[in-house]
């Protein structure tokens, strides 16, 4: 007879196969997907199926959402957390589905529906959308791969909880103390259920602001610059409002972790003040070659939103996908040359 | 206002704008070269966030607490210069400047300094919001409308209070209640003053005037 943990872990694995087995077909339909998008975004001769184009990508993004939903929901009904001590249920982990292999993801489906529902300037605003929509959605397939390898950070934590548990001791209690504390300060945090949700809303709607933006440097007409500071405006207030949560959380979840000036919080923080630099700015747009400024700083903007996203994978700190890891060639030549000095 | 003050307004107000830009630039360049430097720093120098990373946050700290201190002073200098004389302005933002200054020189803590710097400036920020919002047409912004007006007030009054919850309360049972109030401040101010032609009661359409650069 398999014991409880054992039972968990083989539907675990039931389910995480069931979603490779829908998910890698869809992932290579999205890969095409994103190739067609891309392409018709510059073949003349598809512009009058353009909207049509980014609407048949943008449902097929919400069936994949839809896919994740029901996946989290069995995730949720599986992950129980059992003290050891005690053989009580604590609790049930929550996975967000806006962490680790979906961030892409969720962007992709951001930039589509806004995309969808953009109204001002939609022709000319197309394009640039299905590219900036196809080259997420290729990441998100290709990088991310939501389906087939799912929350990979969560499942090797509760598998190794579950190997934890089936042990007993020692091993079992600090393997249960380190799931109930991610449980508690991550995934089932409040914080997490609304912080990610809101930074990727703004990143699909600033994403449509620097694509405007573009088109007032190639065009050089003020009605580009409004359309690209309605969206701006748009992207600034879940950004705002989303960055804002992030720290009375970070108090309490890292607390004695080194986090404030950390690498992500640095961009995160620098990407805020150039939107709000840029909001200033425009103030004097119509004074002369402010409009230089104005879409140097809208475009910087977005270019820093970009290294933000990015940090998360390459500087390491509290708020980081990568470890300390050895040090790599360049750093030791950097670290070498500084110390010569 | 004669043609020739309307024009030193003018510049004055483009030459506190493009400060402040400057200002929002200098403390994101600041925080580029943080990151940078973790990175770095973190790959490079064995066990640095353990032996190393409370003196880079201190030295972090140290530079972006004038910076900081630079937008409000900008802050304070921009809205209520119709309530007082320019220079009158300027000796008040000076004095709560050294009024910091002699708060971190007394405690030794920069944190105490920035915190009694801000907490003046709220005070003055919370007066001209109020005037503000009285329809008084003392206060001077680079917007129109009272709402969008309104709106600027209370989000820069926000952005000072929640210098304050970092600076002071970040170990206070008052750090939540207070956060949220600039939370709402910074949030609601920012979608009043956007959207402030949606939400007024007499609503009036934005004019546009398109023009090629």
């Amino acid at each position: 007879m398999l014991s409880a943990p054992e039972t968990t872990f083989n539907e675990l694995r039931a389910l995480t196969d069931t979603l490779a087995a829908i998910g890698s077909p869809y992932q290579a339909v999205l890969v095409v997907a994103a190739v067609l998008l891309g392409v018709a975004a510059f073949l003349p001769a598809a512009r009058r199926w353009r909207g049509w184009a980014l609407g048949v990508m943008t449902v097929l993004l919400l069936v994949g959402e839809m896919a994740l939903v029901w996946f989290h929901y069995r995730l949720w009904q599986l992950a129980a957390v059992t003290d050891p001590a005690t053989g009580a249920v604590v609790g049930r982990v929550a996975v967000p589905l806006w962490v680790e292999s979906e961030k892409l993801f969720v962007w992709a489906l951001a930039v589509a529906v806004l995309g969808s529902l953009m109204s001002r300037h939609r022709d000319e605003l197309l394009s640039g959308t299905m590219v900036v929509t196809a080259v997420l959605t290729a990441g998100a397939a290709l990088l991310g791969r939501p389906f087939t390898d799912p929350v990979p950070g969560f499942i090797g934590q509760f598998i190794g909880y579950l190997q934890a548990s089936s042990m007993g001791g020692v091993a079992a209690q600090q393997a249960f103390e380190g799931m109930y504390n991610s449980m508690r300060f991550y995934y089932n945090a409040w914080y997490m259920w609304v912080h990610p949700p809101l930074l990727f809303l703004s990143y699909g709607a600033f994403a449509l602001s620097f694509l405007a933006t573009l088109l007032m440097i190639a065009r050089r007409h003020s009605s580009y610059e409004t359309t690209a500071y309605r969206w701006a405006r748009w992207g600034y207030l879940p950004l705002t409002l989303g960055m804002l949560l992030g720290f009375p959380w970070a108090i309490l979840a890292w607390s004695g972790e080194s986090w404030w000036w950390s690498g992500k919080v640095n961009m995160s923080i620098m990407m805020w003040l150039l939107y709000t630099a840029y909001l200033h700015a425009r103030l004097y747009l119509r004074r002369q070659g402010m409009w230089k400024t104005v879409a140097g700083l809208s475009v910087l903007s977005f270019l820093i939103l970009v290294l933000t996203y990015a940090t998360t994978y390459v500087v390491p700190g509290a708020h980081s996908y990568v470890s300390n890891g050895p040090p790599s060639e360049f750093a030791a030549l950097v670290h070498e040359a500084v110390s010569g000095l | 206002m004669s043609g020739i003050e309307d024009i030193r307004q003018r510049a004055w107000d483009f030459g506190l704008t493009v400060t402040t830009v400057i200002l929002l630039a200098g403390l994101g360049v600041q925080s580029f070269l943080g990151t940078v430097y973790v990175w770095w720093a973190q790959r490079s120098i064995p066990g640095w966030e353990q032996s190393s990373y409370a003196g880079y946050v201190d030295a972090m700290n140290v530079i972006a607490a004038p910076q900081l201190i630079g937008l409000v002073v900008v802050m304070g200098l921009c809205v209520p210069k119709r309530l007082f004389s320019r220079r009158a302005l300027i000796a008040v933002s000076a004095a709560m400047v050294l009024a910091g200054i002699g708060a971190f020189a007394v405690t030794g803590s920069l944190a105490g300094g920035v915190t009694v710097y801000l907490s003046l400036a709220a005070l003055i920020q919370v007066a001209v919001v109020s005037l503000t919002a009285a329809g008084a047409k003392g206060p001077s912004y680079l917007t129109e409308g009272r709402l969008t007006k309104l709106g600027s007030g209370l989000l820069h009054l926000g952005f000072i209070v929640f210098g304050v919850v970092v600076s002071a309360l970040q170990r206070s049972p008052f750090m939540i209640p207070v956060f949220w109030a600039s939370t709402v401040l910074m949030v609601g101010g920012s979608a009043m003053s956007f959207y402030a032609n949606r939400i007024a009661v007499r609503r009036s359409a934005p004019v546009e005037h398109d023009l090629d650069f």
